[in-house]
């Protein structure tokens, strides 16, 4: 009556390939994902490396990364032969060669020369940045992780944290462009007219007017950093609360202050965690565009930042040029054609080996040490 | 810890310091920088708050302006001359449509054949041109350099003859006899290349036979167009009257606001010779009220003749429809119709409420400031910087952000919550290896980069796909514009995938193991357990993720401010799906866009700041649904 052997199921089990479908669709799925990334990738690194690299030592172009950013002329001489000049040798050519004809001309503009300007641009705005980020973040994650209890300010700063992370790009750029640029306070001698709030020093003939930094390298900087604050917060008090709590019973334990025990018994431990996580927020103020559109960038800019200075202080109160801004002023801006395509995929090229560098060492790097702090 | 701590020691213990020190400043010092994230977040409220809010008097003014000067009024004649504009040009589309659909394959091997020539002239025209102009000035001394200019010339035609586009529709030997007559063609002949003229010719033809029984339709479409003369001039007669009135009041406006800057620095003027000066400045400048009744008196004589030309529309737009064929052969041209015979009765309803609506007009009808923020919130033209009048209606913008994170959402959340349960449930740990750090690796790209491969790569490649004779059935091939919500949805998607991937993954990965567990205990395959056990206990998790993944889209700036297309007009929804490749604008490109270039302090300037704070308004909100889904999953 009773066949054990009847319960043993033969072949395949039932759904089988129902299962299999499943599993092969949802993998096609994610490859899918992982090779549109790959070709988009390729195209910009077939397009683009040639740009960078040639064939001869040293193999890199150095000038498309150190020449000044300029206007392409394009021409024929009257042999036929075609010339493509940046705006400072096409006027030369012209010196040296006076009289002769010049045929179809055609200007690029911005897709002459090399991109020194924008990289440089970028770096100042990044660095600034990220030390304004990193000096009030980490502060502030201190304070949530080493001094803070349950309390409303407590309560209110994680709700803050959390609504900043969420806010759009464009809207702090508005918000930069009307506080930094706009409205805060600095001392001149000449208030605007616009001032919000102007009232004397006691010193000399100056003022203390609010009446904005102007799309200025420092308004741009400010801007970033509130923008990134909230990830460094977080990303901070994460490495803070991996150190293990024996680490500061044990400090206070012998009489350390508060003070000493953070500075001596918890910062050197969760400061590479911090620095690690540091890194991809490095990667998104580089890359950002809409935040810094109003507030530093500039199109076309003839000298570097630090060219035609007379004091510092200007070098914080000038606009720069920004490699995402000029990626984008490249794309919007000027019909794509085979003179173009240089200044563009060279350009999307270096920011994009820039920001893979960023990104695969900060993964490196964490991955290191989850390994190595294993308390 | 500290808890404890605090419990221990009493409130005064003998061994603490009394009153300040500096553990405490150091405290209050860390505790001052995590309070920095509460006054960011309340300054941007603020100055958003700030610059935002004098939107809605100030165009509350502009809308009063608006009446007052009688371009409303205009406007009620203009909107049915643009719709009868509009009915005109569907009917053109039909009627061209019928035609062209019928002598498609003429039209076709036409276009390719002048593609194939344009393509030739463009790479060879200079050199062509430095040749032909040289030779006309035939010197002796230039006779060696036209020499080399005709050799140079020559490369180029071989170079240019080897890199012609494809031309599937031309027989072989046509597009070889093609060729060889571009081969052959002298240097400095204009006329096209025999084959071009011959099949342009054999287009022609096949247009004019077609055209010979659709004549009944030409000629109702012509009646119809023609019947807007009157009121179109009427129109135009007005619009000229009511825009000097409208410059008038603006000037005296602007009078009016430097009088009262002068009457306020009067005020806080110290010096008494100064106030004097000042005030009688201000008096000086007292702007003369400008003459409002008379241009609107003469305006309102008008109505009479607006009636009239009204009804003589309407009587000739009640017969047109009758006189249009029934049916037409072409697809295209059919939809048309349908959407000419749809619009049809409202636009004769229109006409019929116009007369009522041209007499109860009343130019001194005050304006509410509820009004204005209607006219805003709901208002379907965002028209800036025009000669006529500025509007500011959110719609168009608010329907092109919606639809392109609608495409995004639909590619992006299949994609994304499939990775992850592929990654977390069945992936072996090398395969881990690989796609974890692509997809973060694609969450690092910065949204300008994604951008850009859009307007350069993906944009293009969409438009050619576009035109493959094998995927015309798709509604909307081919594409007429490479730039659209479309385009826009796609790297968008690929955007939100790595915040819709890592966050589902970390919600699954969340779900108890002891669920899994049991659901094996009790028997179930690895999909069962999945799919029914694991992937339903994550569900809030991976819902909050969805809805970060939207955020993120919304908010997204620069790839819709460079692949959207940027045209400000509410998509044509009754195109079907191929409303999905028209051009859009967003909330946030015209934020980026505009911004650069209006006046501060403008009404313009301000609108702006009004799309920032409801963007903001959004994407908090989407944000706290996430967060409470979050929450609930912890719990």
């Amino acid at each position: 009556m009773f066949d054990p052997k009847k319960l043993i199921r033969k072949g395949l089990p039932k759904g089988h390939f129902k299962d299999a479908a499943v599993r092969s669709l949802l993998a096609g799925v994610t490859y899918l994902v992982v090779i549109i990334a790959a070709l988009l990738f390729g195209k910009i690194i077939v397009d683009g490396a040639p740009v960078l690299f040639k064939a001869e030592a040293p193999f890199v172009d150095f000038e498309f990364l150190t020449a000044k950013n300029e206007t392409l002329h394009v021409f024929d001489d009257a042999l036929g032969n075609r010339h493509q000049l940046p705006a400072a040798a096409y006027s030369a050519y012209l010196d040296k060669h006076p009289g002769e004809g010049i045929f179809n001309e055609q200007t690029f503009s911005y897709s002459g020369g090399g991109i020194a300007g924008p990289i440089v641009g970028t770096a100042l705005l990044t660095i600034g940045s990220m030390i304004l980020a990193l000096f009030f973040g980490i502060c502030a994650a201190i304070y949530l992780s080493e001094y803070a209890k349950q309390s409303p300010f407590i309560h209110a700063v994680r709700l803050a944290i959390l609504n900043l992370a969420g806010i759009p790009s464009i809207v702090f750029g508005l918000f930069g462009f009307s506080v930094f640029v706009l409205a805060v306070p600095i001392i001149t001698s000449t208030p605007a007219d616009r001032s919000l709030l102007t009232f004397p020093l006691f010193f000399g003939n100056y003022f203390v007017s609010f009446q904005g930094w102007n799309s200025s390298l420092m308004a741009g900087c400010a801007t970033l950093a509130c923008m990134i604050l909230p990830v460094i917060i977080t990303a901070s008090e994460e490495s803070l609360r991996a150190v293990p709590q024996g680490f500061r019973d044990a400090s206070l334990a012998m009489g350390a202050t508060r003070w000493q025990t953070i500075r001596k018994c918890v910062l050197p431990f969760s400061l590479p965690g911090i620095l690690t996580s540091s890194l991809l927020a490095i990667t998104r103020v580089a890359g950002e565009t809409a935040p810094i559109m109003f507030t530093a960038a500039v199109a076309a800019k003839d000298d570097l930042p630090w060219q035609g200075l007379k004091s510092p202080f200007d070098l914080l109160s000038s606009q720069v040029q920004a490699l995402p801004y000029h990626i984008y002023t490249l794309a919007a801006r000027i019909p794509s054609s085979e003179y173009t395509q240089r200044a563009q995929y060279g350009s999307v090229f270096v920011f994009l080996v820039l920001v893979a560098f960023l990104s695969a060492g900060s993964m490196i790097l964490r991955s290191k040490l989850r390994a190595k702090l294993k308390w | 810890m500290s808890q404890e701590e605090i419990s221990l020691s009493p409130s005064h213990h003998r061994f603490q310091k009394r009153g300040f020190s500096c553990e405490k400043a150091i405290k209050y010092f860390f505790a001052s920088n995590a309070g920095l994230t509460i006054v960011i977040l309340v300054l941007i409220t603020i100055f958003l708050l700030k610059e935002g809010l004098g939107f809605f008097p100030g165009y509350q003014r502009e809308l009063e302006v608006y009446r007052i000067a009688g371009l409303e009024f205009v406007d009620i004649s203009r909107k049915n001359l643009t719709a009868q504009e509009q009915l005109t040009s569907v009917l053109n589309r039909a009627y061209y449509a019928e035609i062209n659909g019928q002598a498609a394959r003429e039209m076709k091997r036409s276009k390719e054949a002048s593609a194939l020539f344009n393509a030739y002239s463009e790479q060879t025209g200079p050199t062509r041109d430095l040749v032909v102009n040289n030779s006309q000035a035939a010197s002796d001394p230039k006779s060696e350099m036209l020499a080399i200019l005709k050799t140079n010339f020559e490369k180029q035609k071989v170079k240019a003859l080897a890199s012609l586009p494809a031309t599937p529709h031309l027989e072989k030997n046509e597009r070889a006899d093609l060729i060889e007559s571009i081969r052959t063609r002298a240097v400095d002949s204009t006329e096209d290349p025999p084959l071009v003229a011959a099949l342009a010719a054999e287009l022609a033809a096949a247009q004019e036979k077609y055209a010979v029984p659709l004549q009944g339709m030409r000629a109702t479409i012509d009646s119809f167009s023609s019947a807007g003369s009157e009121l179109s001039s009427l129109v135009s007669e007005m619009t000229e009257s009511v825009t000097a009135t409208k410059e008038k009041i603006q000037g005296a406006d602007i009078l009016e606001k430097d009088r009262k800057t002068l009457l306020a620095a009067a005020a806080s003027a110290k010096d008494l010779a100064e106030r004097e000066k000042l005030t009688s400045e201000a008096t000086a400048s007292l702007a003369e009220k400008p003459d409002v009744e008379g241009p609107i008196q003469r305006l309102m004589e008008r109505r009479a003749d607006c009636v009239k030309a009204h009804q003589a529309l309407q009587k000739t737009t009640g017969g047109i429809l009758a006189q249009l064929p029934e049916n037409l052969r072409q697809p295209d041209a059919r939809r048309l119709l349908k959407v000419a015979r749809a619009t049809w009765p409202l636009f004769i309803a229109d006409l019929e409420k116009t007369p009522a609506a041209i007499h109860a007009w009343k130019y001194d009808a005050p304006v509410p400031l509820t009004a204005a923020i209607s006219s805003f919130l709901t208002g379907k033209d965002w028209v800036t910087g025009g000669e006529w009048q500025d509007f500011y209606g959110i719609l168009p913008l608010a329907a092109g952000s919606l639809m392109i994170a609608l495409v995004a959402l639909i590619i992006a959340i299949p994609s994304g919550i499939g990775a992850a349960v592929y990654v977390n449930q069945f992936a072996s740990p090398r395969e881990q290896g690989i796609i974890k750090p692509v997809i973060e690796f694609i969450q690092a790209i910065p949204s300008v980069v994604l951008g850009f491969i859009g307007i350069l790569v993906f944009g293009t490649l969409l438009r050619d796909i576009s035109t493959w004779d094998s995927l015309q059935w798709i509604p909307g091939f081919p594409i007429e514009e490479r730039l659209n919500i479309f385009t826009a949805g796609c790297l968008l998607a690929l955007m939100s995938i790595p915040t819709i991937f890592s966050l589902s993954e970390d919600a699954i990965n969340n779900v108890p193991s002891a669920y899994a567990e049991a659901s094996e205990a009790l028997g179930a395959s690895r999909f069962q357990t999945t799919f029914r056990v694991v992937v339903p206990a994550a569900f809030s998790g991976v819902l909050a993720a969805v809805l970060l993944g939207l955020g993120r889209v919304i908010g997204e700036t620069m790839v819709v401010l460079l692949v959207a297309g940027n045209r400000i007009k509410i998509p044509d929804f009754s195109s079907g799906l191929s409303t999905f490749f028209q051009p859009c604008h967003t909330l946030t490109g015209i934020i980026a866009q505009e911004l650069g270039e209006v006046p501060l302090g403008s009404v313009h300037y301000r609108a702006l700041f009004v799309v920032g704070i409801l963007l903001f308004a959004i994407v908090l909100a989407i944000n706290a649904t996430a967060h409470h889904f979050v929450n609930k999953m912890k719990h």
